[in-house]
């Protein structure tokens, strides 16, 4: 039957949808690029009734966005990172930390700390890992509601970072309670998240990111804000008076979980240089990070004076990585 | 001191439940997103999941599948076996790659649905390395088609397959968009995991890596045996969903979401995987028909999962079991007699030898299957091929979007089984596709199968040409015989002796 028909397509050295570019793809670009076939048709992005709840759902939280861009895909993670590079780099990282963890453990890092630092590990370290579960779920959400598979794809590592974070944390935890095993690790972690006032700030700050549908906003609030803001005070800040107590192991801990946080931001600020290509997506953006700052200064604001460290260190460093997105 | 052990620490990582104080636990967790199915918090910190994996013990693990994975490709690229394939293999290939490549992505978002909104802590952490899994499986199953772009234009179709309208991507959306990302995160555990991962996949990814070993397809076994170790592990998400539903009254419930999500990934590997292991496979390298490897995986595996469950066998079981022998025949017929219709080249796989292997495999094929397939021979021996090929669209069927098939010849029982609803006729394939639609019609009603969209004059120009365009079909794309009719030569010989 083939005979009957004329011109057949060519073979290409890629994808159709790519072969109009004029350099040949990386291995990035071919498997990280328009992957949401749910994005073709806005009006009914899935094979069924178009007005099933999630399409709703998909259509307001996602395709009706107040940001708005002609082509998300053209997105591109500025590190290119795929599923086999992430899991290289991060084995790395990971024989990194838990060397660290066998080291100091061998050593007997955790009964040379001072009562009083043990006090302060129970009050403003271990309690973390209910906030690094937020960043996970906020990092999920948005990685099932970017309109592309490139911002998917950077929110799905940026998931499993957030895991690697909590999982460090669970994993001192024990650690600390096999040390003191009275001082009621691994027992008052909740309570603490839920009560002290040390947390309420951050607490509320996620809470809210938590439900923030729309896909750009729940971006804006968790990556260019709270993100930050946690980062600054819980990952530097307190690493910072880690060092001070002689605990140089969570100084350590905290500066290598660092490095994902430079690259989730990395990410993102390209994503918003991206969004800023089109005009009024600057205002928008700026009245969300407007609407979610406060929030995050009164987290800092708490959080460090509750730690006995000013806050406007941490502070400051987020108000540069705003500025640093040139939205004014 | 040394390391931790994993089970001394491991719980903590999922105690993370806590109660939200600024906004209220159902705005946390909307119920069309969670599908608490109003079970009470505890209840779900109560899931355990059997499989348990830390985030260093997964970038390890993973790190080094990958490396194998790759290596084997590397090291096979120059080999060239795609060159000297056999064009039903190569068939094989391009009709997984664009079956499967997108549909693992979507699943990305079906699990970053449970890592986000499951109320079991346990779910949700397992859920981000089933995100990652998903991830993982998009892309290997794009690069390693991809190295075969320069051979054919239908290798395009492993990325281009899931954009298209091409009435095969329609039926695949329309399965796994409605098992998957539009479902709530309860439900994704039931049906993508518990009921679709832990039976079908298998089929899929092991019976098809053991057919590919044995057709000398060591990239391909290697990479799919790779990917179902993964599957193996996070297809376990929903056992214990199930457990907590059934523990909390909704077995009914439950039973519900099972029986369709089965049924309705039976009919999407009916036209799939069934074509592919009984008709494209060589002859030699096929170690079980696709009957067998359901038997083995669904039937006697499977079923004796859901029994451990608590649940029932699906109703319709006896019917699964009678369409073992059927439906698939079916669909691989209409397939290859609308071959201009799909991405690859369906290989007929009915060689005087090949026929032998489906009597024996399936008794009374050839009074059945066999007299479609007499007719058709006869035709290209007559020199009418315009004959063997369509002239229009068939009917589908409104739940599963693949033709209403059932035997021919001396078996005939082909029927389509209606259903109006809110003044609208619906035509279903079987009683089960019917039910699908019966358990929640508001899902399906207002959905345009292809041959609605053919009848709302949404295709044109109203013929052949004019649905190959809208399924974006062009020469170079189509599919015709996979042998260019070479299997016809046995049959001249036949006649030519008789002569």
């Amino acid at each position: 039957m083939s005979e009957q028909q004329p011109e057949p397509l060519k073979p290409l050295k890629t994808w159709s949808h790519l072969a109009g570019n004029r350099r040949r793809p990386s291995e990035y670009e071919i498997v990280s690029t328009n992957l949401h076939y749910h994005t073709n048709n806005p009006d009914n992005p899935w094979e069924l009734d178009p007005d099933i709840k999630m399409s709703k759902w998909y259509r307001k939280y996602r395709n009706e966005s107040p940001l708005q861009y002609e082509n998300w895909d053209k997105f591109r993670d500025p590190e290119q990172l795929i599923y086999r590079t992430y899991n290289i780099l991060q084995d790395g990282q990971e024989t990194y930390v838990n060397s660290l963890f066998d080291q100091f453990d061998k050593r007997g890092h955790d009964q040379m700390l001072d009562d009083n630092w043990i006090s302060q590990l129970l009050r403003f370290y271990t309690p973390g890992r209910y906030l690094f579960h937020t960043l996970q779920l906020g990092s999920a959400y948005i990685a099932q509601m970017a309109p592309a598979s490139t911002i998917t794809n950077c929110a799905t590592y940026q998931t499993a970072d957030s895991l690697r974070w909590l999982t460090h944390t669970a994993y001192r935890t024990r650690e600390l309670a096999n040390a003191y095993p009275d001082a009621g690790f691994a027992e008052k972690e909740r309570e603490i998240w839920e009560n002290d006032p040390a947390w309420q700030g951050f607490r509320e700050l996620m809470e809210k990111a938590l439900v923030a549908w729309d896909w750009a906003e729940a971006f804006v609030a968790i990556n260019l804000v709270a993100k930050p803001a946690i980062e600054e005070a819980v990952l530097v800040q307190f690493g910072n008076t880690a060092r001070d107590n002689n605990d140089t192991l969570l100084g350590l801990l905290t500066q290598a979980q660092m490095r994902d946080a430079e690259r989730h931001r990395r990410w993102s600020s390209v994503l918003v240089a991206m969004a800023l290509e089109n005009e009024g997506n600057k205002e928008v953006i700026q009245g969300w990070i407007n609407k979610w700052v406060p929030l995050a200064d009164a987290a800092i604001d708490a959080f460090c004076s509750e730690l006995g460290e000013d806050p406007s260190t941490a502070k400051s460093a987020t108000n540069d990585f705003h500025d640093s997105l040139r939205l004014s | 001191m040394a390391h931790l052990k994993r089970e001394d620490w491991y719980d903590l990582t999922r105690t993370t439940n806590w109660t939200p104080k600024y906004v209220s636990e159902e705005e946390l967790f909307p119920e069309e997103m969670s599908g608490g199915r109003g079970i009470p918090m505890e209840a779900w910190e109560t899931y355990d999941e059997p499989y348990k994996v830390t985030y260093p013990e997964y970038v390890t693990t993973q790190r080094e599948k990958d490396s194998g994975a790759y290596s084997v490709k590397a090291a096979l690229e120059r080999d060239a076996f795609v060159d000297r394939a056999d064009p039903g293999w190569v068939s094989t290939m391009i009709a997984h790659y664009g079956a499967i490549a997108l549909a693992e992505y979507l699943a990305v978002t079906a699990e970053g649905r449970m890592a986000r909104f499951a109320k079991a802590p346990g779910n949700r952490n397992m859920a981000v390395f089933g995100m990652m899994d998903e991830n993982r499986h998009c892309q290997l199953q794009l690069f390693f088609p991809h190295a075969n772009t320069q051979r054919s234009r239908q290798w395009d179709w492993a990325h281009k397959a899931y954009h298209s309208n091409d009435w095969a991507a329609i039926a695949a959306r329309s399965f796994f968009d409605d098992v998957t990302a539009t479902r709530d995160a309860v439900a994704v555990s039931i049906m993508l995991t518990f009921a679709f991962e832990t039976g079908f996949t298998n089929m899929q990814f092991l019976g098809l890596a053991a057919d590919a070993a044995e057709a000398g397809d060591h990239t391909f076994a290697s990479l799919i045996s790779s990917i179902q170790t993964d599957e193996s592990r996070h297809a376990q998400q929903g056992g214990p969903s199930l457990k907590i539903l059934i523990e909390n009254g909704k077995k009914e419930e439950a039973q519900a979401l099972v029986d369709a999500a089965i049924w309705r990934a039976w009919k999407l590997f009916s036209v799939l995987s069934g074509p592919i292991l009984d008709y494209y496979t060589p002859l030699e390298a096929r170690k079980q028909s696709f009957k067998e490897f359901m038997l083995e995986w669904i039937v006697a595996q499977f079923e004796r999962q859901l029994l451990d469950m608590g649940l029932d066998k699906p109703w319709y079981w006896d019917e699964f079991i009678r369409a073992l022998d059927e439906t698939h025949h079916g669909m691989h017929l209409g397939v290859w007699y609308w071959r201009p219709t799909v991405w690859w080249n369906p290989a007929a796989g009915v060689t005087p030898e090949e026929r032998e292997w489906l009597e024996e495999k399936y008794p009374g094929w050839n009074d059945t299957w066999g007299q479609c397939w007499d007719v058709i021979v006869d035709n290209l021996l007559n020199g009418k091929p315009e004959l063997t090929g369509p002239e229009t669209l068939p009917l589908v069927c409104n739940m599963s979007q693949l033709p209403i098939v059932g035997t021919p010849g001396n078996g005939w029982n082909v029927k389509d089984y209606q259903y109006e609803y809110e003044g609208r006729l619906y035509h279903f394939g079987s009683e089960p596709d019917r039910w699908c639609f019966q358990q929640d019609p508001e899902r399906y009603k207002k959905h345009m199968s292809l041959i609605d969209r053919f009848l709302a004059g949404e295709i044109q120009p109203a013929d052949l040409a004019g649905a190959l365009i809208y399924m974006g079909l062009e020469p170079g794309e189509i599919g015709d015989d996979a042998h260019n009719y070479e299997w016809l030569e046995a049959y001249k010989q036949k006649v030519d002796s008789a002569a």
